[in-house]
């Protein structure tokens, strides 16, 4: 199962892609880009008022959903978001304790992994020079579709020296990029707890989809 | 330096400017030089401005004049345009801007402030031009 | 007279013919001072120095005015509803621009026909500098022109 664990609709303040577009564009697309659902990670915020199921019948794909916080280590990407994660984190807060964040959320049923390590200044990568390792980290965005040239590259380094798992997201704001980075299961989910439970387990790889779509245009 | 969000002044306007008559030298000028080109007139009507024009209308002040401590460096970080009627020479357009947001996050240029301009442009008979939303980027 | 394009001709994924152009310093220069906006960094390498930058840059207002020069090459019967733009990274005169788009809906409403399209504007290497969209109409009533 193919989830594109990395997105944002135009509730988050730079996107300006509605979800049904991102959808449809992924049925259209579905020879090229074999996504089976997306994860919204909007940023800084969570509403748990928001309901997709419609959607999901009506194109055939999975929508779950999480969100993208701010940390003293940079982004995190938190799945299994709950009342007890929202009240203990306020996720307008761009000065979140990555430190406190991950164990706690893991405590809470909850997972948080870090995105775009390789990003300066909001990746793991250039925190880690001079702070000690995040306790409890499972896994990194090894692949991010909108990081620029070398930064997706220095993940491995990453990976490699803390023994992380590795997945992908799009990290799209825009339509037409959404997939183009994925992360691959070998296990069917279904809901947010599944997904939770399979980053937690791994069995899983980022895919990368740009090449395909640069060959098909 | 510490950026300070203080959202008291969001709502508030901070300009209202009546602007010189939009002539035609500048409509032809402005889509010369950006290669915005000319639409078609309609029925071949009045000298139509190419839709980006609508950026190079500006009030007095640029900027509320009150700003809170939002850092160093203002840069313009994105704009979202709504179009409303087309511009012609002749046109004497209002310009009325106002404090639409201000938020804070992280970025590859570490904490930024951002603040949101909404300025509204009318023409003389008080149909709208357009509403732009401008993102000011400060660090 | 080629039959410009209009909704019925457009797809989801249609792609927009690209722009491939470099801006000079001094087009850069002439955009600033016919936009009204003269700022030093956008005037010279040394005047934008003393304010931090690595040199002069575009305006932003001016790589939205190639995102709207881009929709009206490939949809010359369209009309530009809506606009924006996100300057991810700094713009520099003599770097080499690609700018593209593509359609990413289309819409039939009672007040007309329009498309959605993405637009980004890269560097020769693939950097994505400006993303955006665009709201299209492709009929229904124009504007009331004088």
């Amino acid at each position: 199962m193919i989830l594109d664990l990395h997105t944002h609709s135009e509730a988050s303040e730079d996107s300006r892609a509605p979800v049904e577009a991102y959808l449809k564009w992924l049925v259209r697309k579905r020879s090229i880009l074999p996504i089976d659902g997306i994860v919204l990670t909007e940023h800084r915020q969570w509403s748990q008022r928001v309901d997709y199921r419609s959607l999901e019948d009506q194109y055939g794909l999975l929508i779950l959903r999480g969100a993208e916080v701010e940390t003293d280590y940079g982004h995190i990407l938190v799945y299994g978001v709950n009342d007890r994660i929202t009240e203990r984190f306020d996720f307008t807060n761009v000065r979140l304790s990555a430190q406190e964040l991950v164990p706690a959320v893991t405590e809470m049923g909850g997972i948080a992994l870090p995105c775009h390590p390789g990003r300066p200044t909001i990746g793991l990568y250039e925190h880690y020079a001079t702070k000690p390792p995040i306790e409890g980290v499972v896994a990194v965005e090894a692949l991010n579709g909108g990081s620029r040239r070398g930064e997706n590259e220095r993940v491995h380094e990453l990976i490699e020296r803390h023994g992380y798992r590795a997945f992908g997201g799009s990290d799209s704001h825009l339509v037409s990029l959404i997939g183009v980075c994925a992360t691959e299961f070998d296990c069917g989910i279904r809901t947010t707890d599944d997904l939770v439970a399979a980053l937690f387990r791994g069995g899983y790889r980022p895919v990368d989809f740009r090449d395909r779509l640069r060959t098909a245009a | 330096m510490a950026i300070s969000l203080d959202r008291s002044i969001v709502g508030v306007e901070f300009d209202r400017t009546v602007c010189e008559p939009v002539t035609e030298t500048e409509i032809r000028t402005y889509s010369a030089i950006s290669g915005d080109p000319l639409p078609p007139s309609p029925g071949g009507g009045a000298l139509v401005a190419a839709p980006t024009f609508v950026v190079s209308v500006r009030g007095k002040k640029f900027m509320p004049p009150k700003l809170p401590n939002l850092g160093a460096a203002g840069f313009d970080a994105g704009k979202d345009i709504e179009f409303g009627e087309p511009i012609h020479p002749g046109d004497v357009l209002t310009v009325v801007s106002t404090v639409h947001d201000v938020y804070e996050k992280t970025g590859r240029s570490g904490t930024m402030a951002f603040l949101v301009l909404r300025a509204v442009i009318t023409n003389q008979r008080g149909d709208q031009v357009a509403v732009i939303d401008q993102k000011m980027m400060f660090r | 007279m080629a039959h410009p394009i209009g909704f019925t001709d457009l797809d989801v994924g249609h792609e927009f013919p690209r722009l491939q152009l470099t801006l000079s310093s001094e087009q850069v220069q002439q955009y600033a001072l016919a936009a009204h906006m003269p700022g030093g960094r956008f005037m010279s390498d040394a005047a934008a120095q003393r304010e931090g930058l690595p040199g002069q840059i575009v305006p932003g207002n001016l790589s939205m005015a190639l995102f709207a020069r881009l929709i009206a090459e490939a949809l010359p019967a369209g009309v530009l509803r809506r606009l924006n733009a996100t300057f991810r990274a700094l713009v520099r005169p003599g770097q080499v621009l690609v700018v593209h788009g593509v359609v990413t809906e289309k819409h039939c409403t009672e007040a007309g026909e329009s498309v959605e399209c993405d637009l980004v504007l890269e560097s020769a290497e693939g950097d994505r500098l400006v993303t955006g969209t665009a709201t299209v109409r492709l009929s229904g009533e124009s504007p009331t022109a004088r």
